[in-house]
């Protein structure tokens, strides 16, 4: 199989402080939603962001044909988007001109009528047009992360490194959001990896969950294989997976674990 | 124009969003030529405006004394005021992009300071280098010690991996240690040095002659390009430095080549005139104000400003006082302040 995403033996870190270790994730097949979840400090954004480049990495990250660890960051950023887990800073911009710049730096060899008409286009599909000429100190957290969103996407890239992008989001853009990427990814064929804290989101829109826990792996499944007894290794507590009159399953948390009983506490990755 | 027909109400209402901007750019630039026109036709034997014109385009029409007033005085000083103007304030725009510090300008690293300790060592010492005289070496002095202390800044920096941060608190360190070394060079200086480095310190036009204004001329021309072809990955900066690494922009040595930009301007600017730094601080904000941060109209907007406010200052060094040539780096601040006040409340009320 040569499309799609694999990495093996992935390790990451910051410094010499080790982060990520041994990473290995099968194929995963172009058009694939997958969920990053795991308690704070688990890995998830140093995996978005090794996979970016913008933290040391070694080990294996194929993409299609690529290998992505060993391409330059001009090279890298024509295959990848990334959304940090940051808003975009308050400034004078007009969200047009942030997005655009995302798109004009990067790629600074496609014409400009071209680059405006991708522009547009984002806009277009993320329903951010009455917002564009609009100044991102006037924007309010939410609209801010749909324009990082937006300067991530801009570039159509094969792999959407998406941290956390529903976390400023409320109920209604939540959903819009994911169905946005959901159809991107189903239309285009692009991988999205998604950090996520909303695990019924997760549940409801990806197709693969990789639970992350100490700077390890410790599931790498359909989202129908998470079930209680991976919630309490994930995240230390009595949870539980129900489906829902309409068939989606719903994840509940029911009672956080003591210290004692949970050996995987935060800060263990290092 | 096929792409006018097929375009979407966004590309139009963009468009016209453009459109505004260049418009705005274009006032300035007129507004840079009439206060150009009324700095030359300034001056305290009187020249109306009409004179001027009369000899810039035809430099035969004139008697001879007032050529000469024209085109030895006039002119140098009212060229030298728009290009060490639109070098600073294009110095500070940039300065306060990368630093990611709306309070930053090109003194920020200590630039000015060291300019000044150079170009009172000159006077101090009285340096003279191949029979060259003050009138070369306080420049040359200024300049080389501004850039030393740049080259310092940046040695350091780069150890320490030219975050924003690290810069500034380097920067600030340097203002300190240049001012001590100031103190020193004025403490054991003789009466008449001293007024000499107070008035070089002042800032001032007079001095200019066209050579001056052809080097200061050059190194924005060379600096200019440069800033223009990063403007892309500048405007992205705005939207936050990890965003900007996302898109594949190498920021820290983005960082670091326009800390080497900043300091070529803002040396030669500082070496010929003094200390203006005002401009480098106000330019930027009135090009903010007025055309946003997209850093296609942001950074020609910010040299346009501080031209116009320089040469403004030019014109008010010479009339505040009847029959008094003022400093220019004491008035630059007087003009500048209400102007700067001025946008800064017709923007709140537009808001």
């Amino acid at each position: 199989m040569t499309g799609g995403l694999t990495l093996g033996g992935l390790t990451a870190g910051y410094g010499r402080r080790r982060v990520l270790e041994g990473i290995d994730a099968g194929p995963i097949p172009p058009g694939s939603l997958v969920a990053l979840i795991g308690c704070n400090g688990a890995g998830k954004s140093t995996l978005l962001k090794a996979l970016a480049g913008l933290v040391a990495a070694a080990g294996a990250a194929a993409l299609d044909s690529y290998d992505l660890l060993a391409m330059t960051p001009a090279r890298r950023v024509r295959l990848t988007g990334y959304l940090p887990q940051t808003l975009p800073q308050g400034s004078v911009l007009v969200a047009y001109e942030a997005v655009t710049s995302a798109l004009r730096a990067a790629r600074p060899d496609l014409p400009a009528a071209e680059a405006e008409r991708r522009v547009q286009a984002v806009f277009d599909r993320l329903g951010l047009e009455p917002l564009a000429l609009r100044r991102l100190t006037e924007l309010s957290g939410g609209q801010r992360q749909r324009i990082g969103l937006a300067q991530a996407m801009v570039r159509r890239p094969r792999l959407l490194l998406l941290d956390e992008p529903t976390s400023a989001l409320d109920l209604r853009w939540q959903l819009n959001v994911l169905e946005s990427v959901r159809s991107l990814a189903d239309r285009d064929g692009c991988i999205a990896l998604l950090a996520m804290h909303d695990i019924n989101l997760a549940l409801r829109f990806c197709d693969r969950t990789l639970v992350l826990g100490g700077g390890r792996l410790l599931a790498d499944g359909p989202p129908a294989a998470l079930d209680g007894a991976l919630l309490r290794r994930a995240f230390g507590i009595d949870g539980r997976v129900e489906t829902c009159s309409r068939g989606y399953r719903i994840a509940l948390a029911d009672r956080a674990l003591d210290e004692g009983a949970w050996p995987d506490t935060e800060g263990n990755a290092s | 124009m096929t792409e006018t027909m097929t375009a979407t109400p966004l590309a139009r209402r963009y468009r016209r969003f453009v459109f505004r901007r260049v418009i705005v750019l274009a006032l300035l630039a007129a507004g840079l030529v009439l206060s150009f026109l009324a700095d030359a036709a300034t001056g305290p034997s009187a020249l109306p405006v009409a004179a001027v014109l009369h000899g810039l385009l035809d430099p035969g029409s004139l008697d001879r004394s007032t050529s000469v007033i024209l085109w030895s005085i006039r002119l140098p000083a009212a060229a030298m005021a728009v290009v060490v103007g639109a070098c600073l304030a294009l110095a500070g725009a940039e300065m306060q992009t990368v630093l990611h510090n709306p309070l930053a300008s090109p003194f920020t690293l200590g630039l000015s300071n060291a300019a000044t300790f150079g170009a009172s060592l000159a006077i101090v010492l009285e340096l003279s280098v191949l029979g060259l005289g003050p009138s070369v070496m306080v420049p040359a002095s200024a300049f080389a010690c501004a850039m030393a202390a740049t080259l310092v800044i940046q040695g350091l920096a780069r150890t320490q991996g030219a975050g924003p941060d690290t810069v500034v608190l380097f920067g600030i360190a340097m203002v300190f240690v240049m001012n001590a070394l100031l103190w020193l060079v004025q403490y054991v200086a003789s009466a008449d040095a001293l007024q000499q480095i107070v008035f070089w310190t002042m800032g001032s036009l007079a001095r200019a002659t066209w050579e001056k204004v052809g080097i200061v001329a050059l190194v924005l021309a060379v600096c200019l390009p440069l800033s223009l072809r990063d403007v892309w990955a500048l405007t992205a900066l705005r939207g936050g430095e990890e965003h900007a690494r996302s898109f594949g922009i190498p920021v820290r040595r983005l960082r670091l080549l326009v800390l080497l930009r900043v300091s070529l301007l803002a040396g030669a600017a500082v070496a010929f005139v003094g200390t203006v730094g005002f401009i480098g601080l106000v330019g930027p904000h009135i090009a903010r104000l007025a055309l946003g941060e997209d850093h296609r109209f942001f950074l020609p907007g910010a040299a346009l400003a501080g031209a116009l406010v320089l040469s403004l200052a030019s014109i008010a060094a010479k009339s505040l006082v009847p029959g008094l040539l003022l400093p220019v780096g004491i008035v630059t601040a007087l003009v500048g302040v209400p102007l700067f006040m001025a946008l800064i409340l017709s923007q709140r009320r537009g808001t």
